[in-house]
């Protein structure tokens, strides 16, 4: 199997040679900036720069996959938002606290919604990286979710205020809202992803599993059947409480986070959605070395989690050490398996 | 001892029954409230419920009757403020319901922070509050404002972006002996350690105590940079609050 073979077959919950190893988010960091000569910010925001960075995942550290989508800002720069575009060692970052709606009524997709320079800039990366990979090794877009938009684009106190004083209005909100995330995940499937990332962050730190079911269920499962390739469900913190919802959507897998563990997370999906991740970040993949970052793998492995990667966006000062390590442990395990 | 049936309010004692599991926590909540009225408690219940319109109803008419804006705010809202720490951090309610009890608590404080500035009454304790340089994240340390206020301190909120000299101006400004910093992202926790570092450039670190906390940062991280305390969740925060500042709550 080659790389996008793997992943693929994997998203499936099909068998594999070996587990995959996947980044559904960023593993960009200062070094393989320089590596590539492609700095943040601008690796946000040129084509060619975004891709040269991005194909790093795949011809420095080994993974099987390329997600060229290294923040969460694109879609909402083009819906309107402010963006503070930062430097090379920081992300760039909507600026919340600067809300640009504030009833269903201002929702508006612009008419350049897929032309902005910060959306047509992952288009036409994902064009270069299928151009220059052909079918060798998964190529992952991502397209935000309503619930994250929201937090985008009414600041996220009031948006979260809204969802508790009128659960109507918020339902028009996301209603409106995920269209964005359909057009900009069907012009990248168009541009040649094999599949999206879909963050949309209803994360336990925030809302309850409750909310979960009583907002975003429906609205994923209209993403699985409109968004007619593998989606992989991205939600930071805590969520094994709302896996069993999540497992119900149809999306192809869930990126989970470390504060979940590998066998309560498998047992909570239960099969029906695959998971992907979850070596934890600032505390092993930032601080930490080698031999802590192969018992995280390992612990993955051994819960039978279907693919295996970072669990969220890397820090951008992480040692290429580190994440070089995952694929080599992933190796190292089927390889003591089969022995 | 302070028992449940001593508390006259029944809402109020349904949700100490319900979410109060610890010994400790529910000994202090109980005779928290089995020494407030009948008036009080009905604040308190109001803005657990999160209703900012009957806080600011029920203070307004209990300051008109003659009580004290100090018994209001340590005995109404305050004691509410305590239970709803206590769910949130149970996991009992999230942040949309905190937000609600928030804005229920500010409709109350608008009554008593007049009052309360002019007679001179001094708050529990100061504290500058701002997200670190490069991060423009600011819910976690909202909710721990929140959480300061409504247990009784005055909290200067720098917001987001916050540069070390920001965080040291506000400390000589407001004559402030706490900080409290917070960083939701990876590559922004540094700047944590760099404002500590200036306070020490500044000759100012003695006279300072430093609180850190976010969603990536650790006890070891914390203790690494130097800080005097982390504080994992809002309700931790304030509880490290009165500790690095030796106070207590007023009741």
């Amino acid at each position: 199997m080659n790389s996008r073979d793997r992943v693929l077959a994997a998203l499936r919950r099909e068998p594999v040679d070996r587990t995959p190893v996947c980044n559904p988010t960023s593993v960009a960091t200062v070094e393989l900036m320089d590596l590539a000569d492609a700095p943040f910010p601008d690796a946000n925001r040129v084509p060619e720069l975004m891709a040269r960075l991005a194909e790093t995942s795949y011809t420095e550290l080994g993974f099987d996959s390329i997600m060229p989508v290294f923040s969460i800002i694109q879609e909402s720069s083009a819906l309107g938002c402010k963006i503070q575009w930062e430097q090379k060692d920081n992300w760039p970052t909507v600026k919340m606290r600067e809300p640009i709606w504030e009833t269903p009524d201002d929702i508006r997709i612009p008419p350049d919604f897929l032309t902005h320079q910060d959306t047509r800039c992952v288009i036409e990366a994902i064009k270069l990286l299928r151009r220059r990979y052909g079918n060798e090794v998964a190529i992952i877009g991502k397209t935000m979710g309503p619930w994250s938009l929201g937090y985008h684009c009414f600041g996220v106190e009031p948006f979260l205020l809204m969802s508790l004083d009128d659960p109507g209005k918020t339902k028009l909100c996301l209603d409106r809202m995920k269209e964005a995330t359909v057009q900009f995940g069907l012009a990248q499937i168009e541009a040649g992803a094999d599949a999206l990332t879909l963050p949309d962050h209803a994360t336990g730190d925030l809302v309850s599993a409750e909310y979960y079911e009583r907002y975003l269920v429906e609205v994923h499962k209209e993403f699985a059947e409109r968004l007619p390739i593998p989606l992989i469900l991205h939600i930071c913190g805590r969520t094994v409480d709302r896996m069993p919802f999540i497992a119900q959507t149809g999306m192809a897998a869930f990126h989970y986070d470390s504060k979940n563990q590998p066998a309560e997370s498998m047992e909570a999906v239960d099969g029906r959605v695959a998971l992907v991740g979850n070596i934890n970040n600032p505390e092993t993949l930032f601080s930490k070395g080698t031999a802590e970052v192969r018992a995280e793998v390992y612990k993955n492995l051994n819960a039978r989690v279907n693919l295996v990667g970072p669990e969220c966006a890397i820090p951008l000062q992480t040692a290429i050490e580190n994440l070089k390590e995952i694929p080599k442990a992933v190796r190292d395990w089927h390889r003591e398996q089969a022995a | 001892m302070a028992e449940l049936a001593d508390i006259s309010n029944e809402f109020i004692r349904q949700e100490i029954d319900e979410f109060i599991e610890r010994a400790d926590e529910r000994a202090r909540i109980v005779s928290l409230f089995s020494r407030s009225s009948p008036a009080m408690q009905a604040i308190a219940a109001a803005l657990i419920d999160g209703d900012n319109e009957l806080v600011d109803e029920l203070t307004g008419s209990a300051l008109a009757a003659g009580t004290e804006a100090l018994e209001v705010m340590d005995y109404g809202l305050i004691a509410g403020m305590a239970i709803v720490g206590v769910k949130f951090r149970q996991n009992f309610i999230f942040v949309p319901e905190v937000l609600a009890c928030a804005r229920a608590m500010k409709a109350g404080m608008k009554h008593i922070d007049p009052i309360l500035s002019a007679s001179g009454i001094e708050p529990l304790g100061r504290v500058v509050m701002g997200t670190v340089k490069g991060d423009l994240h600011d819910i976690g340390k909202n909710l721990c404002i929140m959480m300061l206020r409504g247990a009784g301190f005055e909290v200067i909120d720098l917001g987001v972006d916050t540069s070390p000299d920001a965080f040291i101006d506000a400390v000589e400004q407001h004559k402030a002996h706490l900080i409290g910093m917070s960083a939701l992202l990876t590559t922004t926790m540094p700047n944590m350690g760099k404002t500590i570092d200036a306070f020490i450039d500044a000759d100012l670190r003695d006279d300072v105590k430093i609180m850190v906390g976010g969603a990536p940062v650790t006890q070891e991280f914390a203790d690494d940079m130097g800080a005097d305390g982390y504080g994992k969740d809002a309700l931790a925060c304030v509880a490290l609050a009165k500790k690095l500042l030796g106070v207590e709550s007023r009741t």
